[in-house]
């Protein structure tokens, strides 16, 4: 009976001794896994739940002038957010922010019922400072709202030089002009924060080691002159104003370095509000507009032929009294001509005379002018969007082409393009790539003296010789603004040079040329022995009126900017001091 | 035995206070370098804003009018602030 009742006691023993050893053994196990087979994974968990990267914005850099006025530059500001999940009563929330903000409070309801289960919802992005404050001083529960830090982009000089600077979007990016093609340079890059947080998500330590600071956009310096372009818009809001085209624009250049020291279009917009807009004023005319060139084009060839020895310079074409048949069309004058020089024919702007300078000089000829002096490419400018122009093959061009190639017809341009060709003889013959951006800076609150690869690469291309190209600028050039069609453009105390463009327009309603759309052009510049500045401005369709010239419409508002202009560079003039004295 | 029993848990205890105090020195010092990276931050946005307001305020068309009737006096045409020059 002992004996059964001991045995009985000691299996029961056995029993809890081996269920208590596969316990610690599974224990073990566990461990096991726990520590050394799982042990990265969940480390790596661990590390996950405590820690999280929070981002550091690089602040976009400045866009400074020449001489280094703001043209844009970032402030920092608020957004607010809503946590529609933390959110108690929605209808008093958007009654409450939606006034403040001058939001829509039904729509505004409407949108945190849609995301009524999310933890992040904007409500109004980059808020001014009263709003900030207005909402601060509503004590609304601090986990249903909050703010963010954001950068707003500021343009102080309002619309000047909209289109060249472009603006950025909600999210930072650059959009049109400088800002877009120089995004790389301007916005820099976002840094990063590592920061440690409890199990309620609160931030307890921000591991330092572990940060990647941002680095911060760069300044980038214009080779604009914001006074200048000021200069520049104002006239061209006078020429809206006075001859209401469908558009028109305006450059000045430093013929010496084809630095462009203001270019404006209209219409335009504000970069600080660009809202109701028209579609129209987000085009960049001068880069992203062709036109026929017209007269403003003749230049080119004659000093082509003249450079190639194809004609001389004291030589005498007739210009059969106002109408010559070029194989089946009749060309006409604007007033009949007899015997016409080379310079006059330049100075009266003659088609005829220059029909017979193309026909000496064959398509061929032509179409190595027109190609050397840059057209049908682009000129390299760092802005976005610019259109190459239009120079047909060769092949293409016909018996029609050397009649309508020297008047500047059969081709188009774009403002840029005329600009830059005109300074290639104002400078000798040599034909540079307009430079809208002087290069940029290493830091934005650093203003070394220093040069960078942000600045565009010289390209020089010698079109015809110094001597032909001063001849074309100081005789013919210099005549159209004494006593040719550009006399509205004369300057008291200045040399000025320039030439007139009258083109008519494609009529597709007739398929020719009409016959009341005009675009009017005047290039010019001084003084004439040694150029300092070169004024284009081009009008698209002017409505008011008949008297549609190049030198009328344009001309007298392109003297304007290169007096103005003259003025602010200091370039004396005839009467206060010898010329010799300024010479570079 | 007691006396050194004593000393080895007054020595862990010391040791263990220095090391405390170090780190809630070093994590005062941090709090001191964030406080004042913050309050560099407010005064460049600060310096940023002002800026930006000067510039409003002496922009070329804000000014171009006292300019040219004389009120102003013409500043001299500086150079460009980069020497990039391609003459």
């Amino acid at each position: 009976m002992n004996g059964s009742v001991n045995r009985a006691t000691d299996w029961r023993v056995l029993t809890i001794i081996v269920l208590l050893a596969m316990f610690a053994l599974a224990i073990g196990a566990r461990l096991v896994q726990l520590q050394w087979i799982d042990r990265l994974a969940f480390s790596d968990r661990a590390n996950r739940q405590r820690t999280f990267v929070e981002s550091i914005a690089a602040r976009p850099g400045d866009i400074v002038d020449r001489s280094g006025r703001l043209m844009a530059t970032t402030i920092s500001v608020r957004s607010l957010y809503a946590v529609p999940a933390h959110i108690v009563d929605i209808t008093q929330f958007a009654r409450d922010v939606a006034p403040r903000l001058n939001l829509d409070a039904d729509r505004l309801a409407e949108r945190l019922t849609l995301n009524r289960t999310k933890q992040f919802l904007w409500i109004k992005r980059r808020l001014t400072e009263q709003q900030a404050i207005d909402i601060r001083a509503l004590e609304m529960p601090a986990e249903s709202w909050g703010f963010r830090r954001e950068f707003l982009r500021r343009y102080p000089q309002g619309r000047l030089a909209a289109h060249i600077l472009g603006l950025r979007g909600i999210d930072g990016e650059g959009r049109g002009g400088v800002e877009q093609k120089l995004d790389g340079v301007l916005r820099g890059r976002d840094g990063e924060r590592v920061l440690v947080r409890d199990a309620r998500g609160r931030v307890i330590d921000v591991k330092t080691e572990a940060d990647r600071p941002a680095e911060h956009g760069r300044t980038v310096v214009l080779s604009l002159d914001a006074v200048i372009q000021l200069y520049t818009e104002r006239e061209l809001d006078r020429v809206m104003e006075e001859w209401r085209p469908s558009s028109a624009c305006a450059i000045v250049i430093d013929p010496a370095t084809c630095d462009v020291l203001a270019m404006a279009s209209r219409p335009a917009f504000d970069p600080n509000n660009p809202v109701d807009v028209l579609p129209a004023a987000w085009k960049n005319t001068a880069i992203a507009s062709m036109y026929e060139p017209g007269s403003t084009f003749k230049p080119f060839i004659v000093a082509w032929a003249v450079d190639r020895e194809i004609i001389s310079r004291d030589e005498t074409f007739n210009c059969e009294r106002g109408a010559y048949r070029m194989g089946r069309r009749i060309l006409h004058d604007h007033h009949p001509y007899g015997q016409l020089s080379v310079t006059d024919i330049l100075v009266k702007s003659s088609n005829i005379g220059m029909a017979k300078i193309g026909e000496r000089m064959t398509n061929r000829s032509l179409y190595e002018a027109a190609v050397t002096f840059g057209f049908g490419r682009r000129t390299g400018t760092e802005l976005p969007g610019e259109l190459t122009g239009v120079v047909r093959k060769l092949s293409k061009w016909n018996r029609y082409s050397t009649g309508s190639i020297p008047m500047g017809q059969e081709l188009a341009v774009t403002p840029l393009q005329l600009i830059t060709a005109h300074a290639a003889l104002a400078n000798g013959g040599k034909l540079l790539s307009p430079r809208l951006v002087l290069g940029d800076m290493e830091a934005m609150d650093e203003f070394g003296r220093r040069s960078s690869p942000t600045a565009s690469a010289q390209v020089v291309t010698q079109t015809v010789g110094a001597e032909t190209a001063a001849w074309i600028v100081a005789g013919p050039m210099r005549g159209v603004v004494q006593r040719g069609t550009g006399k509205k453009a004369q300057l008291p105390g200045f040399e000025v040079f320039g030439k007139s463009g009258t083109a008519q327009k494609h009529d597709p309603a007739t398929g020719g040329y009409s016959s009341n759309r005009f675009v009017c052009s005047f290039v010019c510049g001084a003084p004439a022995d040694n150029p300092r500045a070169l004024v284009l401005v081009l009008v698209d369709e002017p409505t008011v009126g008949t008297s549609h010239y190049g030198g009328t419409v344009a001309a007298p508002a392109a003297s304007r900017i290169l007096e103005k202009t003259l003025l602010h560079l200091r370039v004396p003039s005839d009467a206060s001091q010898p010329r010799t004295a300024n010479r570079r | 035995m007691y006396f050194r029993f004593g000393s080895a848990l007054v020595l862990v205890v010391l040791i263990s206070l220095a090391g405390i105090a170090l780190e809630k020195r070093n994590l005062e010092l941090r709090r001191s370098v964030t406080r004042q990276r913050f309050r560099r931050d407010v005064l460049h946005d600060a310096h940023i804003r002002m800026r930006l307001e000067t510039q409003r305020l002496g922009a070329p068309a804000q000014t171009i009018d006292a300019l040219e009737s004389g009120e102003l006096r013409v500043e001299p045409q500086r150079k460009p602030i980069v020497e990039n020059d391609r003459r």
